[in-house]
């Protein structure tokens, strides 16, 4: 439907280069709007409006199991939040989280990316198994996990007591102290080789010629990484630690299915806290206040990266 | 390269052997580090008596449903946004990049309110519509890249020679962005099939329910088939697979659509 009005109107219009007279520009201008159209529709409609009224409902009391009952009560969401030892436990959680998953997936998938640019027999193949956690579904990947950490059937405590390394092995996933690493660990394994694609794209955009020139410089593989490498691949490197920022923070897959932010809110983020909040105790006027909280974060962040580096490569359009 | 390769396909591969195990051998009580035979009342089971099936066909649906519109969409503005020149675009841009960071959970509430307002809980079609969201901002992205690599001199050869400006999106500017299509729909099926959170909360009978969510509810609160599991987590994965090797040559196009252009 979309397309043959859009089609028709393309038609009708005359194809204007940009540098019409003034009247075929306006078609011109016009002429895109049409193309953005089913888009912005789309996105005005199911991600604008959402976006206002997740606002909208942070600044009021908003019961989930109590569909008319909506009162407008200002900051008071907010309030409470920052008033709930909970939500800074899940902040820090949050931070923790992020960072670790930043630190582990780039440094793990810069080795890894390095490793997959070889010129190595088979090398096709390593790369398209390495990708597998990242391909793998959340839930899969969950699965497997739970069922190799199984505190008394899984493969891994078995084995633990079978070769005699622990007579009473780590409960994993169900211990307050061992959950959050765990969960990190698992989070940078499944990750990390995505982070090494999108490394790998920026090493393969380095010409040949760089590393033979700087081979025949001397420069060993710790100085072609530190001069060679490094400098050309500081796009993907930004993109890599934005995009693994923002995936780790809203990632609720990776806790939820593992703990549920538990044991004992050990593994509680922003975001599972918010998930909580709407959805087991019904308080959707606290969660859209935890979530917009998130966002603000992530919206600087990833507004900063846009500027940084988009901004800087000047006019192309 | 090897240690590697274990690390990250090991612990697959001890699943995948596992699922033709049988019940005895998955708890440990036989300590036997490949399947005795291979058993594959796992599957059987799990095509038998549980809603596997159903899961799988709702995954299917969705899934397609959601990459069709988005495709279709996503070409249109994402050409737009690479040839046209209009008050409006980089901020346009702009608010698509940060669309990427929208935290799934903050949607999740006013998504919640307007589907129920729209009596679309609990429905497919509701679904979908929720997953063009998440889905449509990265293939405009991915879009809008892979035509900025596509010289723009053809397409004004055919302006010239007459072409109307949508027959030139469509025969020339299009075919050498067809992998940027093909990639982008892969992403938005494998985001669509791994998605979980939205799922979860919109859906509530079972015969409705995708995959993610259907075989996440088989792991019990007290006992747990894990045979069953595993072997509805191998079948889960298998297209996933399969799409992934097709796109092998894309596949640093599509963790890279970002850095283009």
């Amino acid at each position: 439907m979309a397309l043959t009005d859009v089609k028709q109107a393309a038609e009708r219009s005359p194809a204007a280069p940009d540098k019409g007279r003034p009247r075929r520009r306006r078609a011109h201008a016009l002429q895109s709007w049409l193309y953005l159209a089913p888009a912005l529709v789309l996105l005005l409609g199911i991600l604008g409006y959402p976006v206002i009224n997740a606002l909208w409902t942070s600044l009021n009391h908003s019961v989930l199991t109590n569909p008319d009952g909506d009162r407008f009560t200002g900051l008071a969401n907010y309030r409470a939040i920052f008033a709930d030892s909970a939500f800074y436990s899940a902040l820090w959680h949050t931070v923790l989280w992020a960072a670790a998953n930043l630190f582990f997936q780039i440094v793990l998938g810069m080795a890894l990316a390095l490793l997959m640019h070889q010129k190595l027999k088979g090398r096709a193949f390593f790369r398209s198994i390495v990708i597998i956690p990242w391909v793998v579904p959340s839930v899969v990947v969950a699965l497997i996990w739970r069922y190799l950490l199984d505190p008394t059937s899984g493969p891994i405590n078995q084995a633990l007591v079978a070769l005699g390394i622990s007579h009473n092995p780590p409960l994993w996933l169900a211990n307050e102290s061992t959950a959050m690493p765990v969960v990190i660990a698992l989070s940078v394994w499944k990750w990390t080789p995505f982070v090494a694609v999108i490394l790998l794209a920026g090493l393969q955009s380095i010409p040949e010629e760089l590393y033979e020139a700087a081979t025949i410089d001397g420069a060993g593989a710790v100085k072609r990484l530190r001069y060679v490498i490094l400098p050309n691949i500081r796009t993907s490197l930004a993109l890599a630690s934005l995009l693994t920022i923002g995936y780790s923070v809203n990632n609720f897959n990776g806790i939820w299915l593992f703990t549920q932010g538990g044991p004992i809110g050990a593994t509680e983020t922003l975001t599972t806290l918010a998930y909580r909040k709407a959805f087991s105790t019904f308080d959707l006027g606290g969660a859209a206040a935890v979530a917009v909280v998130l966002f603000a974060g992530l919206f600087i962040v990833s507004t900063a990266y846009f500027f940084a580096v988009e901004g800087r490569k000047g006019k192309r359009l | 390269m090897l240690v590697a390769v274990a690390i990250f396909v090991g612990p697959f591969l001890y699943a995948a052997l596992s699922s033709f195990k049988q019940t005895p051998e998955l708890n440990g009580v036989v300590k036997d580090f490949l399947p005795r035979s291979a058993y594959t009342g796992n599957y059987t089971n799990l095509f038998n008596d549980s809603n596997f099936p159903i899961y799988l066909v709702n995954s299917f649906v969705v899934a397609i449903a959601t990459t069709a519109i988005c495709l279709v969409v996503a070409i249109l503005a994402g050409y737009a946004l690479a040839r046209f020149k209009f008050a409006g675009n980089r901020l346009l841009l702009l608010s698509i990049v940060n669309m990427q960071m929208f935290p799934a959970v903050l949607m999740a509430v006013p998504l919640y309110k307007i589907l129920r307002h729209l009596h679309m809980l609990n429905s497919r079609t509701g679904l979908v519509l929720v997953y063009v969201t998440f889905a449509l901002p990265f293939c405009i992205w991915m879009m809008r890249n892979y035509f900025l690599t596509v010289p723009i001199e053809t397409e004004e050869a055919a302006l010239i020679d007459g072409c109307s400006r949508f027959t030139a999106m469509w025969r020339v500017a299009l075919p050498p962005a067809l992998p940027g299509v093909a990639a982008a729909g892969a992403f938005c099926i494998v985001q669509v099939w791994d998605e979980f959170l939205y799922a979860n909360t919109f859906i509530d009978s079972d015969n409705k329910r995708t995959l993610s969510v259907g075989l996440n509810s088989l792991i019990g609160q007290y006992t747990t088939d894990w045979g069953q599991l595993l072997a509805g987590g191998v079948l889960m994965t298998i297209p996933v697979v399969i799409i992934f090797a097709f796109l092998q040559r894309y596949l640093t196009q599509i963790a890279g659509g970002g850095v283009k252009g």
